[in-house]
């Protein structure tokens, strides 16, 4: 047995308050404040979404600040090269309005970085003095009597609303509305140049929209992988699979090189079909089902084996063609895998805490391999991520504790009280995992304490795989080395 | 002309006046303009005024508990991102329960929407008493504007006056906005003035000496203090008070009591050493421990203020017999190679001489986030002829500067890290360190040893690329790196 993990935080030997101020301390409840968040704000959603545009630059509307630390946080995540820039607001410019900056932001831009997309972020502080950035950017392209010749998409993601996540599923939305739009359409764009003339709609017709939600560029590539292996056509919405992990190969990207292309987001308006896998991150979707009749199939992230099924069971139905040769086998290889492992990690009780999507899926993986996911932690406060959660604790016949808008403070109290014996989450959960003395596979953003965090895998049939080998091996190093040889 | 407009900024000629050459019979007056705002637009590197206050000042003091006024963003990120390192034990020999509890844990006040219009002084109240209940053991609340909370003018001074009364615990708010000022300089100025308002001259310490001092600007990054601290322990010279490195909140308060204050970062905290010696009397002295000649001849110079000058020698001989030997092997590795020093501030003329005077190695290039004019005049003088000294450069100038002077080896932060090794350029962090410390005699052997390891890392025997991103012009190929460096430069 593991040992003991009741680890209780050692009491004050007397309080060091006096007896008036322990009267207003004992009234006060933890309500309004965040211990420790476990959600990122607004303009980084964003910000993760541009990432995997080819030639798009971040502009964040407000203080330095904003775009410095997403920088600090992007760059030790990924370890590569990242470009965020700011309109570096100030006290001056707080009083008269953003205008001057921001106008003078998309000069700088426009003509240091020659971007084919710039994509411009709100911030708490222009959402508070109410800069009306849509009126500005126009302001800027008359200015310039259309000569600019990239799209440059408004985004607002005021911090003190939502997490991260809304603004990643809002700034996709607005990328494809924006672009499909006809007056957009009409700009000679620089992004559609590479435009084949000849390439009719039909060409198009076959293609499928994936919607990936946020994943790894390595977890992008399987997807991505998956549909080659499908002999599917695709527009990946948006694909860092690249430009989050480039090669060392002489140079350096100041803006993606690679990613999906505005011509390809111009295009999700022809295709067959979107598939969004992810519950918090299909607004384009919705939009492009609503506005161009493209049909929306909303599937769970493919994390483990069922939700992949799902995810393949769909492109086989789409393009009524055969599961790959290869996919079968892989599949196949984790059913072993899952087969050999049950008997370390039968009845383990787990704590999962990241991003909706990837918490379901975990949720989903661990209960088929026969763990209990006793605790699932997400940091925005969200109904459907409890509906999924629910719906799977209704299936699979645990309980589990959901905390929907919590932060690491709640979840530490929940690891504590269910026993959790290994823990998943990103680098900010490794003080918990170390406080309890239990295990923490590193998954999720930001993972900035271990190396190769854009390589983390856990979607589809092989990440399934080398993440139930991860998960098993750590059970067994914590569990079952220092037993005496005779138990083994 | 001695400044330099870059080929990547002809859209924004304004830089030209950031980008100095340094020529020896220039006026002394030639230096980079700095302490500006950056164009808007402008990749740069600097942050905020929120961040130079708690990512730096205060986020060292080991038993503060810290409450940011802002929506989530602001308090996400201003958790766990520098390694400053602090210790259980308390001047008074007592231990403090939470360790390392100045990194551990962080609280936000998480501003909704609805607050924004009606303001946030309630919950800013409530999220510090949620504070004060959850850790009774912290023996004071330091509690943070930033963007949101400046706009919409709670009176953060009114809430904590009434709060410190109510809690019987001092309650400190800190007013550095993210939008004041144009770079993260300004909280370090708001934290000097507000800890020096407020708490300086409020306690007194359990006991003093005559040999006591305020080690002002040593934050204990990756320990660099608990390399200097046996230092003074050996010359019988007592840190009364660190500002702020594992430091506890009542040190900052009896630092008036020191007899002399020492300032090692010189620009975030000479600020307070200059209050407290107009208000208090109590002198200081601007110290520099980087590379063992300033070492040694600053421990001389505090040795000789006490009175201790042997016990300072006896000090510097015995660690420079100990870093003897692997300093001659550094100094033959890195003998001859470029480097480019980028920091924030003062680093940028601590370590240029060090690494040429003990490594042997040439400094090319020597560009600063957040240095002022003062700090300026000293890289200035410390610098070789030629050298390109830039304020708050861009992305686009970083390649420039890689491509122009081609220095061998990048010393700067992790924003910067992966640009330079895209471009097959080795890069130490010296903000936070590798393995650091790398503080005095010891320390800069950790440097010198992170330095050779990047440069002579086997990674760059097997890197070789093809031609194929950059296919130069049949003339310039016969020409050689330095032929066409000097080309570039025109």
């Amino acid at each position: 047995m593991p040992e003991s993990k009741k680890h209780q935080k050692k009491d004050h030997p007397h309080s060091p308050y006096g007896e008036e101020s322990q009267e207003l301390i004992a009234k006060t409840q933890k309500r309004f404040a965040v211990i420790n968040p476990s959600r990122m704000c607004q303009p980084l959603g964003a910000v993760q979404a541009l990432l995997g545009i080819r030639g798009a630059m971040p502009l964040i509307h407000g203080s330095q600040g904003c775009s410095t630390y997403m920088r600090f946080q992007l760059c030790r995540h990924y370890r590569e090269p990242i470009n965020v820039s700011s309109t570096s607001m100030s006290e001056a410019t707080v009083v008269y309005g953003g205008e001057k900056n921001l106008i003078q932001a998309l000069n700088t831009i426009t003509h240091q970085y020659k971007p084919e997309l710039i994509g411009v972020t709100s911030s708490c502080l222009t959402e508070t003095i109410g800069d009306d950035m849509d009126s500005i950017i126009n302001k800027f392209l008359q200015n310039n009597h259309n000569k600019i010749d990239f799209p440059i998409i408004p985004i607002s993601t005021p911090s003190y609303a939502g997490s991260h996540i809304e603004s990643y599923d809002q700034t996709l939305k607005a990328l494809v509305e924006k672009i499909t739009h006809q007056n957009i359409l009409k700009q000679s764009l620089k992004g559609l140049k590479d435009e084949n003339k000849k390439s009719s709609q039909i060409n198009l017709k076959d293609k499928i929209n994936v919607i990936t939600g946020l994943l790894s560029p390595m977890d992008v590539e399987e997807v991505k992988f998956i549909l080659k292996e499908m002999n599917i056509e695709s527009i990946v919405l948006t694909d860092n699979s690249q430009s989050l992990n480039s090669p060392l190969d002489g140079k350096v990207d100041f803006l993606p090189s690679k990613g999906t292309t505005i011509k390809q987001i111009r295009d999700t308006a022809y295709s067959k079909a979107t598939i969004a896998l992810s519950n918090h991150a299909n607004s384009a979707g919705v939009f492009l089902e609503k506005e161009f009749g493209v049909k929306l199939f909303n599937l769970p992230t493919p994390i483990g084996l069922r939700a992949t099924d799902e995810f393949i069971e769909t492109l086989v139905k789409l393009k009524n063609n055969q599961i790959s040769k290869t996919l079968k086998i892989h599949r196949g290889q984790l059913l072993d895998a899952m087969v050999d492992a049950h008997a370390y990690n039968y009845n383990r009780k787990v704590a999962i805490y990241g991003e909706p999507d990837m918490v379901v899926g975990l949720t989903r993986f661990t209960s088929e391999l026969g763990m209990i996911p006793a605790v699932v932690c997400t940091g925005t406060e969200c109904n459907k991520f409890k509906q999924e959660i629910e719906l799977i604790s209704s299936q699979d016949g645990h309980e589990i504790q959901i905390i929907s808008g919590g932060d690491q403070y709640d979840l530490h109290q929940k690891v504590k009280e269910e026993e959790i014996e290994i823990l998943m989450g990103n680098s900010y959960s490794a003080r918990i995992a170390k406080e309890e003395n239990i295990p923490l596979i590193r998954i999720g953003f930001p993972v900035f304490d271990r190396i190769g965090a854009q390589r983390i895998k856990i979607v589809g049939y092989r990440a399934g795989l080398s993440l139930l080998d991860l998960i098993t091996n750590t059970i067994i190093e914590k569990y079952y080395d220092n037993l005496k040889e005779e138990h083994l | 002309m001695p400044y330099d407009l870059f080929e990547v900024d002809k859209a924004i000629p304004e830089r030209k006046k950031h980008i100095y050459i340094k020529k020896s019979d220039d006026p002394e007056a030639e230096i980079p303009s700095c302490n500006t705002k950056t164009i808007p637009g402008c990749m740069t590197e600097r942050g905020c005024a929120f961040a130079g206050v708690k990512g730096v000042i205060t986020g060292a003091v080991k038993d503060a508990a810290h409450v940011i006024h802002s929506p989530v963003g602001c308090t996400a990120y201003g958790y766990g991102t520098k390694r400053y390192p602090t210790t259980s034990s308390m001047p008074d020999g007592s231990e403090f329960p939470l360790e390392n509890f100045n990194l551990k844990y962080i609280m936000g006040t998480d501003l909704k929407e609805s607050d924004v219009v009606f303001g946030g002084m309630k919950k800013l109240r409530q999220s510090i008493l949620e504070a004060a209940k959850e850790f009774p053991e912290a023996n004071a609340i330091y509690a943070y504007a930033t963007c949101t909370t400046g706009l919409i003018g709670d009176d953060m001074d009114g809430v904590v006056k009434e709060l410190s009364e109510e809690l019987g615990k001092d309650v400190v708010a800190f007013n550095a906005p993210g939008f004041s000022g144009p770079t993260q300089s300004k909280g370090h100025h708001v934290g000097n003035h507000t800890l020096f308002q407020h708490l300086v001259g409020s306690k007194e310490p359990p006991q003093t000496t005559p040999y006591d001092v305020n080690l002002i600007g040593e934050y204990n990054i990756d320990g660099d203090l608990w390399i200097l601290k046996p230092y003074f322990e050996e010359m019988g010279i007592n840190i009364l008070s660190t500002f702020t490195g594992d430091c506890c909140h009542d040190e900052i308060c009896w630092m008036h009591r020191a007899k002399l204050s020492l300032v090692r970062c010189q620009r975030s905290a000479t600020y307070i050493a200059d209050l407290i010696e107009k208000e208090y009397g109590v002198p200081y002295m601007k110290v520099d421990f980087f590379g063992p000649r300033y070492c040694a001849e600053n421990l001389r110079a505090i040795g000789k203020y006490f009175g201790l000058e042997d016990k300072a020698e006896k000090v510097i001989q015995d660690r420079m017999a100990k870093i003897k030997p692997e300093l001659e092997f550094y100094k033959e590795k890195l003998q001859g190679k470029k480097v480019w020093v980028f920091s924030g501030g003062p680093k940028n003329w601590h370590l240029p001489r060090p690494l040429e005077e003990c490594l042997g190695m040439e400094v090319v290039a020597v560009s600063t986030m957040f240095e002022h004019e003062d700090g300026y005049e000293k890289i200035k003088q410390r610098a070789k002829e030629n050298t390109v000294i830039v304020d708050d450069p861009n992305s686009l100038e970083m390649e420039e500067i890689i491509e122009k002077y081609q220095p061998d080896i990048m010393l700067s932060g992790v924003k910067e890290k992966y640009l330079a090794h895209k471009l097959q350029l080795p890069c130490v962090l010296i903000h936070s360190y590798e393995n650091g410390p790398y503080i005095g005699f010891e320390g800069f052997i950790n440097l010198a040893k992170d330095i050779y390891a990047s440069i002579y890392n086997p990674v760059w025997n097997l890197v070789e690329f093809q031609d194929e991103v950059k296919e130069e012009p049949l003339e310039l190929k016969e020409l050689s790196a330095e032929e066409k460096s000097t080309l570039s430069a025109k």
